[in-house]
């Protein structure tokens, strides 16, 4: 009985996975899960999905579901620091559109973002009327979200000051970047109702604000 | 949140402000009018159509878009406008503002579903040429073919639909008094709505590159129907420069001729052979070269017309219905409408104008005379005919199409400064005066 012990002990301890390995290990199963989670929304609804029933679709146990994601909308907010992951590194891979002017960088930016979310309408669309909600943490008020806004916002900030060094617009500070993270919501309740064939009357409304504003801002003569 | 209905009210509480602002100081300009002498009141008349015009121009170029493609479409009624308004119109030409490539290339992915470097070769994000609908770029197919891609500005078909509503609800006094007739406003806007469907486009190309190969110095494109949809048109390149851009070759005489004589039998055997026009006459539409062939681009508008109303036009050149009383009142039933006499003045009027121009500049001498169109006074008596027959309503839709592309090639063959023998041309393939 001792022989397997003593050899147990004399064995070198089990360095497990790297670190890394294990960082890529679960960062694969909460890609697993959103995916599961974002199949299962577009069948039944972000409402009528359960939790359960998540877990068995990225076959994983029920309890490992909430070591990642406690609630549907942690899940949700998942998928929107994906999306603004994904925008950053597109943005920033993309040489042309970093030197084209304002009003098409962010029509580029938006535009971005739509194509992101296009494939879940039905799940962007639940996520809007939750987001409402003053106690959901996919609130723009909410704590819980405002790490991911901050990096949004951020970004914004970062192509507008670019446009105020180069005399595009005049100085407008933080409060641009929040005007057109507001612009993007409301593009976004406006994409979601738009019946148009490719959703082509959204395409013509983003230009055509982001034109007239740029237009607006450039020769208001505002005293920022 | 700004929603597509809001977007509808901004464009038609704009356009009712134009109307209303040109209509508040037209009655301004009623009410001077009566306490001064006619001479006065034609200086002022003359300074406020000039304003207006600018107003409109202005008005126009802010809503871009669908709008200014009926500024285009009015401003080609050359004859039918004050000269001072078709001045200011006919600078919108051409000038519709530009998508920028990341719009452009939405709209491409949108339209076809694939983005344009997974469809071409090569393609340009630059547009080589635009048009208020839409913009073309230069490409190359994955076969090697150098093509024009015609993209279309997004929605437009709703913006035009949209606009129209303003434009009757605009309109409504002028309709109501008879000015404005709803016939006509459905006319353009039917041309227009046409204009938005590149599949239609693309089926007019075809018609009519068989159409014309009798013809052997017109050069008509040919589409790619794999790269093509109805809001993207992609077409073989056109050889051949723009009026403006071949003027400064400074071409000579023979060969203005030689061109403007081509432009001449291409009217008349689209008339009279092909019974339908290439009806946008926008100089930017046909493409020219040193060996005398004619491009012809843009079959967006295109109008088949009716056999009857055929027959009447060709008996201003034929002038047979002068002798012939059945046909004069053909052509009274066609062009006025059926329940119109022959005897009514106004009738009479515009008959008498019809004939007084066509037998001075179209007159049936042997041998045949050559018209030079470089003369002014041609055009001046093709504006004061076109007067005429407004003054007096002479206003069927399809006539409106026919005298817009007439005007519109003459206005062409008097830039070119062509030297052509017009009676001769019509009287090729003239249709039989009978049924």
């Amino acid at each position: 009985m001792n022989g397997p012990k003593q050899k147990n002990s004399n064995k070198k301890p089990d360095p497990g996975p790297r670190p890394g390995r294990r960082e890529k290990n679960k960062t694969q199963t909460k890609e697993r899960i959103l995916a599961a989670a974002l199949q299962l929304f577009r069948e039944n609804g972000l409402e009528g999905t359960t939790t359960r029933e998540i877990s068995r679709r990225a076959q994983i146990a029920e309890g490992t579901l909430f070591n990642y994601f406690k609630t549907k909308e942690d899940l949700a907010l998942y998928f929107f620091q994906k999306e603004t992951d994904d925008l950053i590194k597109w943005f920033r891979a993309n040489k042309r559109l970093q030197k084209a002017p304002l009003p098409e960088k962010l029509f580029g930016v938006i535009h971005r973002q739509l194509e992101y979310i296009e494939p879940y309408e039905d799940f962007i669309g639940a996520v809007f009327c939750r987001s409402l909600q003053p106690t959901s943490s996919l609130s723009p008020l909410s704590f819980d979200s405002l790490e991911l806004r901050l990096k949004y916002l951020r970004f914004i900030r970062e192509i507008l000051a670019e446009a105020e060094e180069s005399g595009d617009i005049p100085r407008v500070g933080d409060l641009g970047a929040y005007a057109v993270g507001l612009f993007y919501l409301g593009i976004v309740a406006f994409w979601l109702q738009d019946g148009s064939r490719g959703k082509q009357k959204t395409l013509a409304l983003l230009d055509r604000a982001l034109t007239v504003g740029s237009h607006v801002l450039k020769k208001g003569n505002w005293a920022w | 949140m700004v929603t597509s209905k809001n977007s509808a009210v901004r464009r038609a509480s704009r356009l009712m402000k134009m109307g209303m602002g040109v209509a508040g100081s037209y009655l301004g300009y009623q009410v001077q009018r009566r306490f001064l002498d006619e001479e006065g009141a034609r200086g002022r008349q003359d300074a406020f159509h000039r304003k207006q015009a600018r107003k409109i121009r202005d008005e126009l170029q802010d809503l871009k878009g669908p709008v200014m493609k009926l500024g285009q479409a009015l401003s080609m009624q050359t004859h039918f406008l004050d000269p001072e308004l078709i001045a200011e119109l006919s600078s919108l030409q051409m000038q519709a503002p530009p998508m920028h490539p990341s719009l452009m290339r939405a709209q491409f992915k949108s339209a076809l579903g694939k983005y344009p470097e997974d469809m071409f070769r090569s393609f340009d994000e630059k547009p080589f040429a635009a048009a208020s609908l839409g913009q073309v770029h230069w490409a190359v197919t994955r076969k090697g073919e150098e093509v024009a891609v015609k993209i279309q500005y997004p929605a437009m078909r709703e913006a035009i639909e949209s606009d129209f509503r303003a434009l009757r609800a605009a309109g409504v006094v002028a309709r109501l008094t008879g000015h404005l007739k709803e016939a006509v406003i459905s006319e353009v806007e039917r041309g227009i709505l046409e204009e938005t469907d590149y599949l239609n486009e693309a089926k007019n190309i075809e018609n009519f590159r068989l159409a014309l190969a009798p013809l052997e110095f017109v050069r008509i494109a040919k589409v790619h129907h794999d790269l093509t949809s109805d809001q993207v048109l992609t077409m073989s390149r056109v050889p051949g420069r723009r009026l403006q851009e071949f003027l400064l070759t400074n071409p000579s005489q023979e060969l203005r001729d030689k061109l403007g004589t081509g432009l001449t039998r291409l009217f008349f055997f689209q008339l009279f052979c092909v019974k339908a026009l290439h009806a946008d006459p926008h100089p930017g539409n046909y493409l020219f070269n040193e060996d005398g062939t004619i491009g012809l681009v843009d079959f967006g508008c295109v109008k088949y017309l009716k056999p009857e109303v055929i027959r009447c036009y060709a008996q201003f050149w034929s002038r047979e219905w002068a002798h012939d009383p059945k046909l004069f009142r053909e052509i009274i039933r066609v062009i006025f409408g059926p329940r119109v006499s022959p005897n009514e003045p106004r009738v009479r009027r515009c008959m008498n104008e019809i004939r007084r121009f066509y037998d001075t500049y179209h007159p049936l001498d042997k041998p045949p005379r050559t018209l030079d169109l470089a003369d002014s006074k041609f055009m001046n008596a093709l504006a004061k005919l076109a007067k005429v027959l407004l003054r007096n309503k002479f206003l069927s839709p399809e006539f409106l199409f026919l005298s817009r592309t007439e005007s519109g090639m003459c206005n062409l063959l008097h830039i070119l400064k062509s030297r052509v023998v017009t009676t001769q041309i019509a009287q090729e393939w003239m249709p039989s005066s009978k049924p």
